[in-house]
């Protein structure tokens, strides 16, 4: 079978979706990982510096880039099955299931996963757009001089409470993709096994679940009350 | 006991249908659900009209049949259960029933509620199936295989092709019973020469049915007659990925 007809075929999308997520995934551990910095009462040093650094490293710019053709390739992949899914039964039940069957979230993954994207796109212009192209002030912190004042430009966006409420709106859709998503896409690479099955519910449910959504809500939130 | 029975009654497969409600009445609590349709249609048959055209053969669970989505549920409500097994204890005196056929592109209307299912014999026929020379049978200890490999390829085979999987998925995927069949060819030695050949030509049959795709909900685990098991599902991903990567 060829690549093409391999990626045709509802498994081969499924894969690709999955891969596509685990990458994210790791990128939010990653992600959280940095931005924790925010919270720290330095002024913006250990963040601005930790953007700098991201902003410049040819490495990390290339990874950068790649993530947002993964978000999209996720996006419209997985669109496209939810497309085929939907034509797979054109005369609907006039009695449903309800949660008897399944979770209800994880029957929510494209309406999630659109929030999602819905939120990513205002992020990105809200800080990204900002940082790369936008025209903000700069600071110089000893031997780190000139850098991009990226706290001052969060601080104040994180002033507004329409912003922090979307923001934790954003991480209650990341919650619930999750705790479904990274199960689902452990499945989807044949990974089901007694031994591992308990590790892995927990890491989905507790870490990318609850720990990862909780630690982004957290940093809008606290900015937030810290400034009123 | 009296019921409210909601029937989805449809002439053919061109045809929109629609629901049709019937009373009936001195329904006993041994009856089988199917046994209450017998004698709704018997009721009919004397007025004169058309009787509910329905699936059913075995009568005791392991034929595949009796196709019913009943108040939601496929098979009604009973775990492991076809609707030939299900009884009317499990309903009370002036419950409304909705009975509606398996809904799905793949599984066109025939009449009332009655489907098509040839699209499960498709799917078998792209490789469902080990090619091998007849002549005498070969003793049956000839090749040692390992036990808990022969039990889990013998609970697939349990799958009776029913459908309920397809019935109860959101996204109308034929993936469990797919699995099934695959599984309990993977897992011994007979299966193994038409392995990777086998596993993509039945999906890519089962995508060609129109049949939607996974998305690990469970529902289809949750409904199945014979307790497939989603580990059948992952089975196959991993079939069709090596299988994928390795083939030319
Ligand atoms: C950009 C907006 C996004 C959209 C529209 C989207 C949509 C979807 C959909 C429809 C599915 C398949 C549903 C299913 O298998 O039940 C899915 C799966 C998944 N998504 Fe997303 N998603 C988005 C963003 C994300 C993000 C940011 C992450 C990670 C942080 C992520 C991680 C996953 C994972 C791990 C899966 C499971 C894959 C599998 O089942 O094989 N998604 N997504
Ligand atoms: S897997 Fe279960 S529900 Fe699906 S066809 Fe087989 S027996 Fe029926
Ligand atoms: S009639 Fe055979 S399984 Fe129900």
């Amino acid at each position: 079978m060829k690549w093409s007809q391999f990626f045709n075929t509802s498994i081969g999308k499924k894969l690709l979706v999955g891969a596509t997520g685990f990458f994210l995934c790791a990128f939010v551990i990653v992600h959280l990982a940095g931005n924790i910095s925010l919270l720290k009462d330095d002024g913006g040093e250990a963040f601005n510096t930790y953007a700098a650094f991201m902003g410049h490293n040819g490495f990390i710019q290339f990874l950068a880039w790649g993530l947002k053709v993964i978000i999209l390739l996720h996006a419209i992949i997985a669109i496209v099955l939810t497309v085929q899914n939907q034509r797979a039964r054109p005369v609907k039940y006039a009695v449903k299931p309800g949660n008897k069957t399944s979770s209800w979230y994880s029957r929510q993954m494209a309406v999630m996963g659109s929030i999602l994207f819905i939120f990513l796109v205002i992020h990105l212009s809200q800080f990204w757009w900002a940082m790369h192209y936008g025209d903000i002030g700069t600071v110089s912190y000893g031997a780190v001089t000139e850098v991009g004042n990226l706290y001052e430009v969060v601080y104040a966006g994180f002033a507004q409470l329409w912003i922090v409420v979307l923001y934790v709106l954003g991480m209650i859709a990341l919650s619930f993709h999750l705790i479904h998503g990274f199960k689902s896409a452990c499945q989807t690479f044949g990974l089901n096994h007694k031994k591992y099955n308990g590790i892995l519910n927990f890491i989905g449910i507790y870490l990318f679940g609850i720990l990862i959504p909780v630690g982004f809500a957290v940093i809008p939130v606290v900015i937030y009350l810290k400034q009123i | 006991m009296k019921l409210t029975l909601k029937v989805w009654r449809q002439q053919n497969s061109q045809e929109k249908g629609r629901f049709e409600t019937y009373q009936v009445s001195d329904v006993s609590k041994d009856m089988s659900f199917l046994e209450v349709f017998d004698v709704l249609n018997e009721r009919l048959i004397n007025e004169g009209k058309d009787p509910i055209a329905f699936d059913h053969d075995c009568r005791e669970g392991i034929c595949g049949m009796c196709s019913m989505y009943i108040n939601g549920r496929a098979h009604g409500p009973w775990d492991e259960t076809t609707t030939c097994q299900l009884h009317m204890r499990a309903y009370n005196d002036g419950d409304t029933i909705v009975v509606e056929p398996w809904r799905a592109a793949a599984f066109p209307v025939i009449k009332d509620l009655t489907v098509d299912r040839t699209a499960f014999d498709r799917i078998i026929q792209a490789g469902g199936y080990i090619s091998v020379n007849t002549g005498n049978a070969v003793d049956a200890n000839a090749i040692p295989i390992d036990k808990h490999d022969a039990d889990a390829a013998f609970a697939a085979a349990a799958c009776i092709g029913c459908g309920a999987c397809v019935a109860a998925c959101k996204n109308s995927s034929a993936m469990l019973f797919t699995s099934a069949k695959v599984s309990q060819l993977a897992l011994l030695p007979q299966g193994h020469p038409e392995r990777k050949q086998r596993a993509l030509n039945m999906v890519a049959q089962m995508d060609k049915e129109g049949f939607g795709s996974c998305t690990n909900t469970g529902a289809c685990e949750a409904e199945c007659p014979k307790g497939i098991s989603l580990t059948n599902i992952a089975r196959l991903n991993r079939e069709v990925l090596v299988a994928g990567l390795s083939s030319e």
